[in-house]
């Protein structure tokens, strides 16, 4: 599922937000969306799935515009997790998770087989099989955060935006979800998109980078062209050097 | 399933309110009268006490259910219809049919008082470009409840003494003199209102996780807002037109009946819900005509006695978790 943008602006009462965007977010890949407080990340990753309708401009679907396209149908090819999603008083994981098969249901349908095994197949990806039947507010952040995360698997979207998912994670739940995400992307062929903040853990789990600054679009492309002192001084106004990450051999920011 | 446990509540009292009341039938009488519809039993049944426990059930249950809805609906247990003002709304439209004489079925006069109050409330709580916070909605509903209350007051001042008292005696809400007419009238709506609400049930668990991941869901935000908050005004209408705005039974039946039954599912909730509601308003009802001897309470005045602890608990508890 190839997503683009095309001459996108989006604003709120009349404050232009992002102005005459043109991206492309390549199909089959992990893509991460980056940039300073309030530049219009979450403005953007909303639009692109439709919950916001921009001023001007389209986004293409595999050339089908989305904002006039049918929600429920779209909701089963492209799934988002919002950056503060509510949950239910005294939800279980698994009734969570069960939420995300939505799109597939017909009014009043019963629960299927196939509904089942996608959400025994989201639990499974993240690891949380065996909490399935506990509240959802007697888990660990990182364990509520990966529970979001089955929800929108268990959409069965080969398209999945996702605004922050490791916000609010210690190092080893973040490398945990993003490469979770990385292994969805090698094993389904899933795309994804999501927003970062964590410069070194998006060039490490990402193909592709879009780095945004307050006046809008900075760079996209592969980490190692993106992430440079110039950019980095556009986007952010930072001060850095970008060395080989030891580890990996992708670029690591060093800020000054 | 304690769902059962409320079942069995809801029997246990349907039989109680027709045995008691100012006078009290034996049990054998109210077996004899319902087995062969012969007997003192079953004039005292079939003409009065029958038609008032049969109202109780349907206008408790719609009011309970119409408070579940909303509460779920704003994510508050504060916002019931009584509490937003919905149902002295209906109530007014209904005082000003009878001081205009206009001449319109009951329900009909009561759901357009109710959807103008809720069109009002949620007219002078908007605010461009921002999602209307729910306690907004709650403060404005409160005032439009005082408004409301005091233009019924007012409007009876004027009504001729016996009109007056009538009407004054409908505005606290009042199951007296009730007939099957009115049970017919609470039940077929709400019948269908029910099943109106369980199909949209779905829709309102989507809800609940947020308008982002809902709409990202494939829901229609908006809209389905709308049919949820219209199915819910209409419901409480539906209660109001044959027993009154009485107060706090909407507002206590979703908390209650999620406590008997354990229900957590959205319709589950729904249906303990309406449950709570008729046993309230039934059990208020007939502790209203049977405590005291010689007089019959309206029975808004006994909910207004068990709600309004209900509510300054409430009150303090949201205050606890920060939320006023
Ligand atoms: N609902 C809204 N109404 C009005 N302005 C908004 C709204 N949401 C966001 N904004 C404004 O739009 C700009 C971009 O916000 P956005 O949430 O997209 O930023 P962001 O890049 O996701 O920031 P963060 O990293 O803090 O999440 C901000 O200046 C914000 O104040
Ligand atoms: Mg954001």
């Amino acid at each position: 599922m190839s997503l683009t943008a095309e001459a996108l602006t989006i604003g709120y009462e009349g404050r232009t937000v992002i102005d005459g965007l043109d991206l492309e977010i390549p199909e089959g890949e992990v893509t991460a969306i980056l940039g300073p407080n309030g530049c219009g990340k979450s403005t953007l990753l909303k639009t692109l799935a439709r919950l916001i309708e921009p001023a001007s401009g389209r986004v293409l679907l595999q050339g089908d515009d989305i904002h006039a396209s049918h929600s429920g149908k779209l909701a089963r090819r492209l799934a988002i997790l919002p950056q503060d999603p509510l949950a239910p008083d005294g939800i279980t994981v698994g009734d969570l998770v069960r939420r995300g098969r939505t799109p597939w249901r017909g009014f009043l349908s019963p629960w299927r087989e196939e509904d089942a095994a996608a959400c025994a197949r989201a639990l499974e990806a993240v690891h949380l099989t065996h909490l399935a039947e506990r509240p959802l507010n007697e888990l660990s952040g990182g364990q509520r955060q990966r529970a979001w995360i089955a929800l929108v698997l268990a959409q069965d979207t080969p398209l999945l935006l996702l605004d922050e998912p490791t916000t609010f994670l210690d190092l080893v739940h973040q490398l945990e979800v993003l490469s979770l995400l990385r292994q969805r992307n090698r094993d389904t062929g899933l795309t994804v998109v999501s927003v970062l903040h964590d410069l070194n853990m998006a060039a490490r789990f990402s193909d592709v980078l879009v780095l945004l600054g307050r006046g809008g679009l900075v760079a996209t492309g592969a980490p190692e062209t993106v992430l440079t002192p110039d950019n980095l001084e556009r986007a952010f106004g930072l001060a850095a050097r970008v060395e080989p990450d030891p580890v990996t051999g992708k670029p690591m920011v060093c800020p000054l | 399933m304690r769902g059962a446990l409320l079942i069995i509540l809801l029997v246990a009292g349907s039989v109680a309110g027709l045995l008691w009341g100012q006078v009290a039938l034996a049990p054998g009488a109210l077996w004899q009268g319902l087995v062969t519809g012969e007997g003192p039993a079953a004039l005292m049944i079939g003409t009065i006490r029958g038609p008032r426990v049969g109202t109780a059930l349907g206008a408790g249950a719609v009011l309970g259910l119409s408070g579940a809805l909303f509460q779920t609906l704003f994510r508050n247990p504060l916002a019931a219809p009584d509490i937003l003002g919905f149902t002295s709304g209906a109530g007014l439209a209904v005082v000003v049919s009878i001081a205009f004489g206009l001449v319109a079925p009951m329900p009909l006069v009561a759901a357009a008082g109710g959807i103008l109050a809720a069109l009002l409330v949620t007219g002078i709580a908007w605010r461009r470009g921002h999602r209307t916070p729910p306690l907004s909605i709650i403060l404005v509903g409160l005032g439009m409840g005082f408004f409301t209350s005091a233009l019924s007051n007012f409007l009876m001042t004027l009504l001729p003494q016996a009109e007056a008292a009538e009407a004054q005696r409908w505005v606290t809400g009042s199951l007296a003199a009730r007939d099957w007419g009115h049970v017919a009238q609470v039940w077929l709506p709400g019948a269908a209102l029910l099943l109106a609400a369980l199909g949209q049930a779905r829709l309102l668990e989507t809800l609940e996780l947020g308008d982002d991941l809902a709409a990202g869901l494939g829901l229609r935000v908006e809209a389905v807002r709308r049919g949820l908050a219209a199915t819910g005004v209409l419901l409480a209408a539906t209660g109001v037109a044959v027993a009154g705005p009485v107060p706090f039974v909407a507002l206590m039946s979703g908390p209650l009946g999620a406590r008997i039954t354990g229900a957590t599912s959205v319709a589950g909730r729904l249906l303990a819900a309406a449950g709570a509601g008729a046993l309230v308003l039934m059990l208020a009802d007939l502790v209203a005509r049977s405590a005291l001897p010689g007089i019959q309470l309206p029975v808004g005045v006994m909910t207004g006695i068990l709600g309004a602890p209900y509510l300054l608990w409430r009150l303090s508890r949201e205050m606890d978790r920060g939320k006023l």
